[in-house]
């Protein structure tokens, strides 16, 4: 087990390294400097910024730098924000999404399982066509139409939520940005949840828990769901990923302080080590959910355990 | 083409009007349904001061770089400074410099030196504003390893620029603490703008003991020192910026306000806010919803002249421009401002005849052809455009490039519809990142080009010096050695309607010239609640909020 963790995470540097390089080339391969402004700088002032952020060196030589700061987990200086670290913007957006993100994805484990499991048992009939049509419209309509929808109707409307802003601690405030997100995120697992379902439910042991007279809902809950978390788990792995690193339109929409919008903002401005930072930190958290997953899948089936 | 297109999927400008789209075509249907049409009207305000005095105010989103005073640049960010700290000189409710640290001052007979008197005021930790804080504040801006974008903002000052290109040390900077409350400001030319220079952010005095401790780092809320009607107390980057009122401010008594929160926000999400009663003073609106937001909200969207204006930019230096006065004359008459500034800018904005826009005291040179008829300014342009060369089978093809914003494209696809229709010129308008076409157009690599301007301070020379020969700014490549002479001759003029006088003449030249087209000058637009009071709209756009209160109000 020690051995196989070591392995997948030693697999791990390579993948990194090749992700912060494409987001380094990239990101410096973009016509635009991060200080061109409308403004034309003298030339000492403008040697002097460039050295300050070692942007007067050769690139090959930018890159070295930053591979062996980022090997130390230091992601280098923000260049919009005057003396802010991208460790330091991380430390300060992560919180932000992590809240918004966790509410969401509970919330949508909550209401998309349960309406998974509940269309599982009557497949076919009009209530499951009807969870299974709002679970596509869930999918096919987009954040930025769920949200400002939301805003409207509870915050200017009928006043009963902010419309944005950000107050640590404050269940107001995170209320309709985790549902405009959890909506999307409700409807796959409900769709994952029901499929699977519908599949545990024909397979003998079922049957074999009917014969013995067992009640349906202990069917449902102790035999059939457990079956559906395997599925659920590989979805649920790179989604959090996702969800934690910021949901752009929503941080946009709610005005949110995440580190979506730094990452939007800063591609703009040519910060490129908010950029390539965040780029990494969405790589590593995808590599360690993608982990955690398999390490639930061995937990959750002993025939992989034996192969771990 | 790729790079391009790669470059606009990140783009903001692109997200931002997709979401603010979304967010109005949502509130305006809503505002047809006849319950929901009053919400906002809904607003009743009283006489009494409201027993809450905190105002939350929209900024601009891209913007709070950094709240140094000495390295700031961006608006956002001077909105909340001009909160946070005092000059010798501040804005009064009007806009207009006046009294701030300094309580008096005397001016040489030859405009040069001036001599500031301080008043008993205070930092917000109780030592007292010095005459040297202000040294000590000045010499840190320009000096290039502070490595200020501003580090020439001071430029008038004795030695500025030579300080900062790095040819002097800092001393030699001409400012000076002759005793502890008296300042002395030696200028290289007369300054008639220089009241209004001192009550930006790089004119600030700054704490040099805190400075000295923490390096940039002062201005974070655990650190900063300041000593304006307002003290920072919270400062999320991208998010909420939290004032409280300064005891020790030595107005305090006059600032009703006891916090101000800014809310760094994109344009659509700041009107949402606002209906939704959580905004009370917002930062531009998009120019394209002033009609409906008039519609909805009535006297609470305010918009008044700005220093600013939008000229089209014209590569002198290249063809089809080069030598070609007839055909950049031609493309001047050929644009209908005032069809442009009714119909696609829905009449918010004044139209130009001239680059600088209207400034009190200062007679800009309207050319004779702004008084022509339309027709007649179209056969006027028709024949210049034959003059240059040019057919309806043989026509003027060329690219006109400009920012990716709604806004900008509205504007830029009737220019170019004025000109296929009224002289027949095949214009592609085409658009970029910000970014990407700054960099082409200082490498003089465009030829025509939307060209935005901000003016400094409220003179004509801010907007003048764009066209002076090499400088920074100049992209179009205008080179005239009159014009340069008749600056020069202005910056040395110590009477100062004598020197309106110059930078007229000067102006009228370019005019006759052509070096730019002018399409029109920016407003100001704000949303402001009908409680919000204390404001009042100034050509500068700069609204200090010690000077608001807020009203007893029931509603959104």
């Amino acid at each position: 087990m020690g051995r196989y963790l070591l392995g997948r995470l030693l697999t791990a540097i390579p993948t990194l390294l090749i992700i912060a390089t494409l987001a380094f080339v990239l990101l410096h391969a973009a016509p635009g400097g991060p200080f061109d402004s409308d403004r034309q700088l003298v030339p000492q002032i403008q040697h002097s910024i460039e050295a300050r952020y070692h942007l007067d060196e050769p690139v090959w030589r930018q890159f070295v730098r930053y591979l062996a700061n980022l090997a130390r987990g230091d992601l280098g200086p923000s260049f919009q924000y005057r003396n802010t670290s991208v460790n330091e913007l991380i430390a300060q957006g992560l919180p932000v999404d992590a809240a918004i993100g966790l509410t969401a994805i509970l919330f949508a484990l909550l209401v998309g399982g349960a309406a998974g499991l509940f269309a599982a048992t009557r497949p076919g009939s009009r209530a499951d066509r009807a969870a299974m049509s709002l679970a596509m419209l869930g999918i096919s309509v987009p954040v930025f139409v769920t949200a400002p929808l939301l805003m409207l109707v509870f915050a200017i409307r009928l006043h009963w939520l902010p419309a944005g802003d950000w107050v640590a601690g404050s269940w107001r405030h995170l209320l309709l940005p985790s549902l405009a997100l959890a909506l999307p995120y409700c409807a796959y697992i409900a769709r994952i949840v029901r499929a699977a379902a519908i599949e545990a439910l024909h397979q003998p042991y079922i049957r074999t828990a009917n014969a013995k007279g067992l009640p349906a809902y202990l069917i449902l809950c102790r035999h059939a769901s457990r079956a559906t978390l395997m599925p659920l788990v590989s979805f649920l792995g790179p989604a959090l990923a996702g969800l934690l690193t910021g949901s752009i339109v929503v941080e946009q929409v709610f005005g949110l302080p995440g580190i979506g919008r730094l990452f939007v903002v800063g591609a703009l401005n040519r910060d490129y080590t908010v950029v390539t930072g965040i780029t990494v930190l969405y790589g590593a958290l995808i590599i360690v959910f993608n982990l955690l997953v398999d390490l639930c899948y061995a937990w959750l089936d002993p025939r992989i355990r034996s192969r771990v | 083409m790729i790079r391009r297109r790669a470059a606009g999927l990140l783009s903001r400008r692109r997200c931002a009007p997709t979401v603010a789209v979304m967010l109005l075509t949502l509130t305006a249907c809503g505002a047809h349904e006849p319950g929901a049409s009053g919400r906002s009207q809904q607003l009743t305000v009283g006489r009494a001061l409201a027993a809450e005095q905190v105002l939350t105010r929209g900024i601009d989103a891209g913007g709070l770089r950094s709240l140094d005073p000495s390295i700031s640049t961006d608006v956002s960010a001077a909105h909340v400074l001009d909160d946070l700290f005092e000059g010798l000189t501040r804005l009064d409710e009007r806009g207009e410099p006046a009294p701030g640290v300094a309580s008096s001052w005397e001016t040489s007979a030859d405009g040069r030196t001036w001599t500031f008197h301080l008043r008993d005021a205070r930092w917000s930790n109780g030592e007292p504003v010095r005459a040297g804080d202000f040294v000590f504040a000045w010499r840190r801006t320009v000096n290039p390893a502070t490595a200020s974008e501003y580090g020439q903002a001071l430029a008038a000052v004795v030695n500025c620029v030579a300080i900062n290109e790095g040819k002097l040390p800092v001393s030699e900077l001409g400012i000076s603490a002759l005793d502890e409350r008296t300042v002395r400001v030696q200028l290289i030319a007369p300054t008639p703008y220089l009241l209004s220079l001192l009550t930006k952010s790089y004119a600030y005095p700054q704490y040099e003991p805190v400075v000295r401790a923490h390096g940039e780092d002062w201005v974070r809320p655990e650190h900063i020192v300041s000593n304006g009607a307002f003290t920072l107390r919270e400062h999320v980057i991208g998010g909420r910026v939290r004032l409280l009122k300064n005891p020790r401010y030595w107005d305090a008594a006059s600032v009703r306000l006891q916090e101000v929160v800014y809310l760094p926000l994109d344009r659509a999400v700041q009107t949402a806010r606002f209906f939704a009663g959580e905004l009370m003073f917002t930062d531009p609106f998009s120019a394209e919803q002033t009609a409906w937001l008039r519609s909805r909200l009535g006297n609470q969207v305010v918009s008044a002249p700005y220093l600013g204006n939008v000229v089209l930019g014209l590569n002198v230096l290249r063809p089809p421009f080069k030598g070609n006065r007839n055909l950049r004359m031609a493309l001047t008459l050929g644009v209908d401002r005032e069809t442009l500034v009714h119909f696609v800018r829905q009449g918010l904005y004044e139209p130009a005849w001239t680059p600088t826009p209207p400034l009190p005291g200062y007679d800009a040179p309207v050319p004779d052809w702004a008084r022509l008829s339309e027709d007649a300014r179209h056969t006027l342009a028709r024949r210049l455009y034959a003059a240059a060369g040019y057919t309806r089978e043989r026509p003027l093809r060329i690219r006109l490039h400009y920012p990716t914003d709604t806004d900008n494209r509205r504007t830029y696809e009737a220019v170019a519809a004025m000109w296929r229709a009224n002289l027949g010129a095949e214009v592609e308008t085409y658009n970029d990142e910000f970014r990407v076409q700054l960099n082409e157009r200082q490498l003089k690599k465009l030829e025509l080009f939307h060209y935005a301007w901000i003016g400094d301070y409220p003179d004509p020379y801010t907007f003048l010096q764009l066209f002076q020969t090499g400088f920074g700014q100049n992209d179009g490549g205008y080179s005239n050695p009159r014009y340069d002479a008749l600056l020069n001759a202005a910056g040395e003029e110590s009477d100062a309607t004598r020197r309106l006088q110059l930078l007229s003449q000067a102006e009228a030249l370019l005019n006759e010239d052509v070096a730019c087209i002018p399409l029109y000058y920016y407003a100001t637009r704000h949303l402001i609640k009908s409680y919000v009071r204390g404001w009042t709209s100034n050509i500068q756009d700069r609204n200090l909020s010690q000077y608001m209160y807020l009203l007893e109000h029931q509603g959104h």
